[in-house]
């Protein structure tokens, strides 16, 4: 699937933009009006707005590229085997597409965020570091991407349509659960958790201060993420997924469309 | 070097402690080839088991000496017109022959030449996508689409279903045109005269038979009995299906238009 069909996917247009604007907007004017409306309050808060709410629409993106990745399946593997797009080709370019279709949604989320914090409290809050801001961002598409492929290969290895649905939601319903941290400190299990690394990798680079282990909304003393700790785990989840990633591309054999819809 | 897909002791199974759907396959294909059997008897699996898309449960199959679990990124080797594996991208179809045909070093030309004789316009393609056209307009495209990637091996699934008749005669001269292997799967008797050269094996209740010329076929006949000079003898619903040479005794198997019908008179229907 190519970066223009993916960017208009209705499903993803929803899962990742539209369902994702309601949290913006809650954001900014449900839970912002508990937010001292200086700068320095209002950039810390926008960063852990935008650090969740990315790793949430990422997510949703997520759901639709494993679905449709699903249902290619048997294509995948034919042109794999009988043309000459080997597997980690095959790998490469989808990713690259991919990527170019998450990085697309992170910059509409980044867009909308800004404008609607601008909207809300009168000024536009930027990123500290732009750079930074910008390969956090590339690592948690990165991982996105590796995690849907993973789980949609296990769906296909495993033989169980049943669970598509199910294994395809499993991005956003984690992401949810890591949503916790704003009111859970999830101390060192942080770094064990991508989406958790995700917010904070985003927070640090947005806000340019180390962001805490959770308890985001909640006053009082917070321990303090190790950001490069953060960047390390994320990596490697991303390396370890796209390595099994090829190992389970070369073994699955496809489900066919009528054994989804069926089951 | 030597071109030929070779099946030895091929059994698959879908569901664990499943009966298998085919139990033993033997046989090699190195010829343009028919597989003949009804319905459910499990040409469409051997198909996909060659192309390697479904789970093999012991047994292997070759592609010119080499094992398909071991062959990546080998194109001009094996092309199918499975629907199925043409779903790469949601684009329309003219995009999607383009790709494929791209990808395995084809000729788009001879699948859009063999689309327009068959009276689809390509302007038409252009504006379609694979699962929005009817079943015999499909066929004819991913019939066309597996000819165009020029493989020596192309495995073509009931390229007649869904045809009107004036179709299936052109579907059989393009055919005949093809330089290279074909094994066509199909449960069709009647294209056997315009298919004369080549060979037919047939398969019933997950087992395979054969091959015979289909020369010697036209003129061979079905008895029930065990006849000792048989050219093939096969097993159907626990009774003895004998091919013969054509002495009178039995029914001219080319007399028959669909071979289900050896189901009915194995059960004396």
């Amino acid at each position: 699937m190519n970066a223009k069909s993916l960017l208009t996917n209705p499903y993803i247009l929803f899962w990742s933009i539209l369902f994702i604007e309601f949290w913006v907007l809650m954001w900014a004017y449900i839970f912002g009006n508990y937010i001292s409306p200086t700068e320095e309050a209002v950039r810390i808060y926008t960063a852990t707005a935008y650090g969740n709410l990315l790793m949430l629409s990422l997510s949703g993106a997520s759901v639709t590229i494993a679905s449709s990745l699903l249902y290619s399946s048997k294509s995948i593997r034919y042109v794999t085997k009988f043309t000459k797009l080997s597997p980690s080709r095959f790998l490469l370019e989808n990713l690259t597409s991919s990527l170019i279709a998450l990085l697309a949604i992170s910059a509409v989320m980044f867009i909308s965020v800004t404008g609607v914090f601008f909207a809300r409290f009168g000024f536009v809050v930027m990123p500290v570091d732009v750079v930074g801001l910008s390969f956090s961002i590339f690592l948690g598409t990165l991982f996105i991407y590796a995690m849907a492929l993973f789980l949609n290969f296990s769906v296909i290895i495993l033989r169980a349509p049943k669970s598509a649905s199910f294994i395809s939601f499993l991005p956003l319903i984690l992401a949810f659960s890591a949503y916790a941290s704003l009111w859970i400190d999830f101390g060192n299990v942080t770094y064990f958790s991508p989406f958790n690394c995700i917010v904070s990798v985003c927070y640090y680079y947005f806000s340019g201060q180390a962001p805490p282990t959770g308890n985001f909304l909640v006053h009082g003393e917070q321990n303090l993420v190790n950001v490069t700790l953060a960047i390390g785990s994320l990596i490697s989840w991303s390396i370890i997924l796209m390595m099994l990633n090829v190992v389970l591309l070369k073994r699955m054999r496809g489900i066919g469309v009528d054994e989804i819809r069926t089951t | 070097m030597f071109s030929m897909i070779l099946s030895q002791d091929l059994y698959v199974t879908y569901k664990w402690r499943q009966d298998p759907v085919l139990k033993g396959v033997n046989g090699s294909f190195k010829n343009k080839s028919l597989i003949l059997g009804p319905n459910g008897s499990g040409k469409t699996t051997f198909f996909r088991a060659i192309c390697a898309l479904t789970n093999i449960a012991s047994g292997k199959i070759m592609i010119d000496e080499k094992s398909i679990e071991d062959l990546y990124a080998t194109k001009e080797i094996l092309s199918t017109n499975f629907q199925e594996v043409y779903t790469l991208i949601g684009s329309n179809v003219y995009d999607i022959i383009r790709l494929y045909t791209d990808l395995s070093d084809g000729d788009p030309e001879l699948a859009f030449g063999i689309i327009q004789d068959f009276g689809i316009d390509l302007e038409f393609i252009k504006k379609r996508k694979l699962g929005e056209l009817s079943s015999g307009q499909t066929k004819i495209i991913c019939t066309a689409l597996a000819l165009a990637m020029k493989a020596k091996h192309v495995l073509l699934d009931e390229p007649f279903e869904e045809l009107d008749p004036a179709k299936k005669g052109k579907m059989v001269k393009h055919l005949n045109q093809y330089d290279g292997v074909i094994l066509v799967n199909t449960h069709e008797t009647w294209l056997l005269k315009s298919l004369r050269d080549w060979e037919v094996f047939f398969m019933f209740e997950g087992v395979l038979y054969g091959p015979l010329l289909v020369e010697d076929l036209l003129k061979a006949e079905i008895s029930l009995a065990e006849e000792p000079d048989t050219l093939l003898r096969l097993k159907v619903s626990d009774k003895t299906v004998s091919i013969i040479r054509g002495k009178g005794k039995g029914t001219l198997l080319a007399s028959l238009e669909n071979l289900d019908k050896i189901y009915q008179l194995a059960e004396g229907e």
